[in-house]
């Protein structure tokens, strides 16, 4: 624990951690200083100057953002010489700023309006500068108008943060402007149009493209979700409009490093109001479907699973929210059937998913193990953004991949190569150097020969604080055993609540899901968006999910299922943490969330599914499995294609919005 | 990368080329033009506000005062610029500048500017080029000098009478000075007479 340091702010007494800036400790004593390029849990840059405070006995000012505390300081944030000095700079800003408040989108939002309304700037006292640039409105994500820029240059170092490196400044001065390399579009630029540059932007100089005239800031009604278009898992705030979603923000905490979002995250809710959006039950009646009632769909599913019994088989995505996934369980003891199963079962084991968490801002040195997470490939964006952010902060990343991955080159040290072989190579390079190790693991490995990579690696690991590896699910137990050494050992799923839903128990007793795929079953109930698109051999295929998903054109019955947005629970993500999914708007049409369905079901069926507690959720989540040693081994059969399977699974939620912009983009292999 | 690369490239101008560069100046609102100008061109380097943003604002008042359109608000302008640059630049080159400025507001030179007088006569908005008749004898020189082709007039040729006197066109005039060299009988004067806003 890092030592806590006692200083003075405006007269009140703080008490910080050692190293925190003047910006962050005034926080936590309710003053707020004012900045427009500071980012929190960056580096302070001293641009804006705006953030300048006077300390006693010192005569020149200092700058908040880029000065740490000491111990007995004290600090005046509100002195003459300094506020004349935001009123300066902040007149000069507002000498080149568009004075169009009234009809801005960010109004209310805008760091530039609080600051002039705060230092009563009405008009600038200086002469108005015009620059003509145009506007950038050639992609259907992201909105940039440089006339609207005050040169913070937040996006460009938010961008650098996370390697996407898309944009810089060109110029000095009042002439400078951010702009992509040799100015071209951001789509030919590399652009992945995560947005983070939407996020922190203090102005309207970036900004979502088609929010004119869709609200501002105040009329929006907020909900804290969870995105659950892959295994990140990432918190989100959902803005929304008169019950339609409006835009969608990064929810992590401001400063943490995983407050990253993807263009999936980010953009896919317009699929919430696609064409594809299913919203009344439909039969099969001859060769097509028909739109039917609510009563009819359940009775015809509720007979037929009746009937298939043991021989029924239930499929769901790795998607579902903790409540219905145990929802779910129950039904399926109603249907007295043992096949549940989840596309979990395609890439990992239950044991891996019961794997425990670790605090990935504390980390000091990353393993990645047999896991790619990358922006561009569209695989665990948001953590390969997280772990970026991390090494541009001075973490160390020692890869561990069969495959040449792109973020290997920063690593410290790369095992390429078998990666179970890899891991014991490291071990035993450790247990060379003297590690203390578990008795069997010094046995299992005495015979390994590490090669010099693996030696530097052992060193790097040796010297961390606080290592973590980052695992799949697969090499799970292998990674472990290094764990047992030191660190902490998380396998990383490919879907959000894959971890919620094995420890909901939905891990099938019987069939695993590749097998209910390629068997034959009486009845097949299918929930969400699963990466199968033929219908499997089965007497009867009921798809419940929010969009017409390829199996659900080839279903008997479709059961129009809310969409996460439109869904009220919890997950359990990558890292064992409970995420709340928040209800961001009202099912639309005759949606039902997955739950209720599952409970309508079993009604028709004679039996009563009582919802899980709270309580028990956070029992389940709590419940990790304990770290022991075990063989130096791969779990075989999880090897899938993790690119292959999030764009499956994320598929009627891609063609249904403006990403299939960005898919055909990337078919034209513009951005590679 | 590109940091690094730059580094490595010639030497570029420093705060001492600048000072170089205004040696020669006297007058002072010119002498700070020419420093702010010189300044912006290089050595700033655009890394905080005050400094980047308020010195191009300095600029355009000093171009202001200079062309004689200039009012008591933009010397309080400039005032404000230089104190406040001197107190919250990042960098000594800003402070240097914000100096500077100060220093040339210490001089009657604003004041009398904005009074209608260039002492020095080397702000071109206040001050008008003419012949004196008396003493040109019609050469011709001062013509053949003047780029801006603002000078008329007609050479002398012995055998003829009523020639067309040499004056300067004042629309044309710039008042670049490059006549003054070029009369040998010292016939071309710079009066003092602020003339209306040419912008």
């Amino acid at each position: 624990m890092a030592n806590m340091v006692n200083l003075k702010i405006d007269g009140k007494d703080a008490k910080v951690q050692e190293g925190t800036n003047l910006i962050d400790a005034a926080e936590t004593v309710g003053v707020h200083i004012p900045n427009l390029c500071y980012m929190k849990g960056m580096k302070g840059i001293g641009a804006c100057r705006l953030c300048l405070v006077e300390a006693e006995g010192s005569k020149a000012p200092l700058i908040a953002c880029n000065t740490k505390v000491k111990e007995g300081m004290s600090i005046l944030t509100a002195t003459d010489r300094v506020v004349e000095i935001r009123k300066f700079v902040t007149d000069l800003i507002v000498s080149m700023h568009p004075l169009d408040c009234m009809t801005c989108t960010k109004a209310g939002v805008c760091n530039l309006q609080k600051y002039a309304y705060d230092f009563e700037i009405k008009e600038s006292s200086f002469s108005r500068k015009k620059f003509g640039y145009p506007t950038d409105e050639s992609n259907p994500f992201l909105k940039r108008d440089p006339e609207y820029c005050v040169l913070c240059s937040r996006c460009i170092r938010i961008c650098k943060a996370q390697d996407t490196n898309v944009l810089e400044f060109s110029g000095r001065g009042v002439g400078a402007k951010v702009v992509t390399g040799n100015e071209k579009s951001l789509q030919e630029s590399g652009c992945t149009f995560c947005g983070s540059c939407i996020d922190v932007c203090p102005v309207n100089a970036l900004l979502e493209a088609d929010r004119w005239r869709r609200g501002r800031e105040w009329e929006y009604e907020k909900a804290d979700s969870v995105c659950l278009s892959c295994g990140s898992g990432c918190s989100i705030t959902v803005s929304s409009k008169d019950g339609s979603i409006v835009k969608i923000n990064s929810g992590a905490p401001d400063g943490s490093v995983e407050r990253t979002i993807c263009a999936y995250g980010r953009f896919g809710f317009d699929s919430l109001y696609g064409d594809t959006r299913v919203t009344t039950p439909m039969k099969r009646v001859g060769s097509e479907l028909q739109e039917t009632t609510w009563d009819d769909a359940l009775k015809i599913v509720a007979d037929r699973v009746k009937t298939a019994g043991a021989d029924a088989a239930v499929l769901s995505s790795g998607a579902l929210l903790n409540e219905d996934a145990a929802l779910l369980v129950k039904f399926a003891e109603a249907v007295k059937t043992k096949n549940v199963d989840s596309t979990v079962s395609l890439y990992s084991g239950a044991d891996a998913m019961k794997s425990g968490g670790t605090d990935l801002e504390a980390a000091d040195l990353i393993v990645l193990a047999g896991i790619e997470p990358s922006q561009w490939k569209r695989v665990l964006p948001a953590l390969d953004g997280a772990v970026r952010k991390k090494l541009n902060n001075g973490a160390k990343l020692i890869v561990i991949n069969g495959a040449e991955i792109n973020i290997a080159s920063k690593a410290a040290a790369t095992l390429k190569g078998d990666e179970v072989k890899m891991l014991m190579e490291l071990g035993q390079a450790m247990i060379s150097k003297g590690v203390k190790a578990p008795k069997e693991m010094v046995e299992a490995l005495a015979s390994v020969n590490p090669s010099d990579a693996a030696m530097t690696a052992a060193d790097l690991f040796m010297a961390a604080k606080m290592p973590v590896i980052l695992c799949a699910p697969s090499l799970y137990k292998a990674s472990a055993n290094i764990s047992l050494i030191k660190g902490d050992v998380v396998a990383v799923p490919l879907e959000a609540n894959a971890k919620g839903i094995v420890a909901m128990g939905m891990t099938s007793g019987a069939k695993k899901f590749s097998d209910i795929i390629a068997s034959s079953t009486k009845a097949l109930y299918v929930v969400g968006e699963i990466p199968v698109s033929k219908r499997p051999d089965t007497g009867f295929l009921v798809v419940q999910a929010s969009h017409m998903t390829e199996l659900a054109t080839q279903a008997d019955v479709v059961l129009p299922a809310a969409p996460a947005l439109e869904s009220q629970g919890t997950i359990i993500d990558w890292n064992g943490r409970i995420k709340k999914v928040n209800r961001a708007s009202e099912p639309a049409g005759g949606a039902r969330q997955n739950g209720d369905i599952f409970v309508a079901v079993a009604e028709a069926l004679g039996s009563v599914l009582k919802p899980v507690k709270e309580a028990d959720v956070k029992k389940a989540a709590k419940a990790k499995a304990k770290v022991v040693f075990s063989a130096f081994k791969k779990d075989t059969g999880h090897d899938v294609d993790a690119a292959a399977l999030i764009e499956e699974t994320n598929k009627t939620m891609v063609n249904g919005s403006r990403l299939l912009w960005l898919k055909e983009l990337d078919a034209c292999s513009l951005t590679s | 990368m590109s940091e690094t690369a730059d580094k490595e490239e010639a030497p570029k101008k420093d705060m001492k080329d600048v000072l170089a560069a205004v040696e020669n100046i006297k007058c002072m609102v010119q002498k700070s033009q020419k420093f702010v100008e010189e300044f912006l061109s290089e050595p700033m380097c655009g890394k905080c506000h005050p400094c980047a943003l308020g010195s191009y604002e300095a600029l355009v008042r000093l171009k202001r005062i200079s062309s004689g359109i200039a009012t008591q608000g933009d010397v309080a302008a400039i005032q404000r610029i230089a104190d406040d640059m001197l107190e919250s630049s990042r960098c000594i080159k800003g402070k240097d500048t914000a100096k500077f400025l100060l220093n040339a507001l210490k001089t009657e030179a604003f004041s009398q500017h904005l009074g209608g007088h260039c002492e020095e006569h080397e702000c071109p908005a206040y001050v008008t080029y003419r012949i004196i008749p008396e003493k040109c004898v019609l050469c011709g020189d001062c013509q053949k000098a003047c780029r801006y082709n603002a000078i008329q007039g007609e050479k002398k040729v012995s055998y003829r009478t009523g020639y067309l006197p040499f004056e300067v066109r004042q629309k044309r005039c710039v008042k670049c000075g490059d006549c003054l060299p070029a009369c040998s009988y010292g016939a071309i004067e710079v009066i003092e007479e602020k003339i209306e806003a040419l912008v």
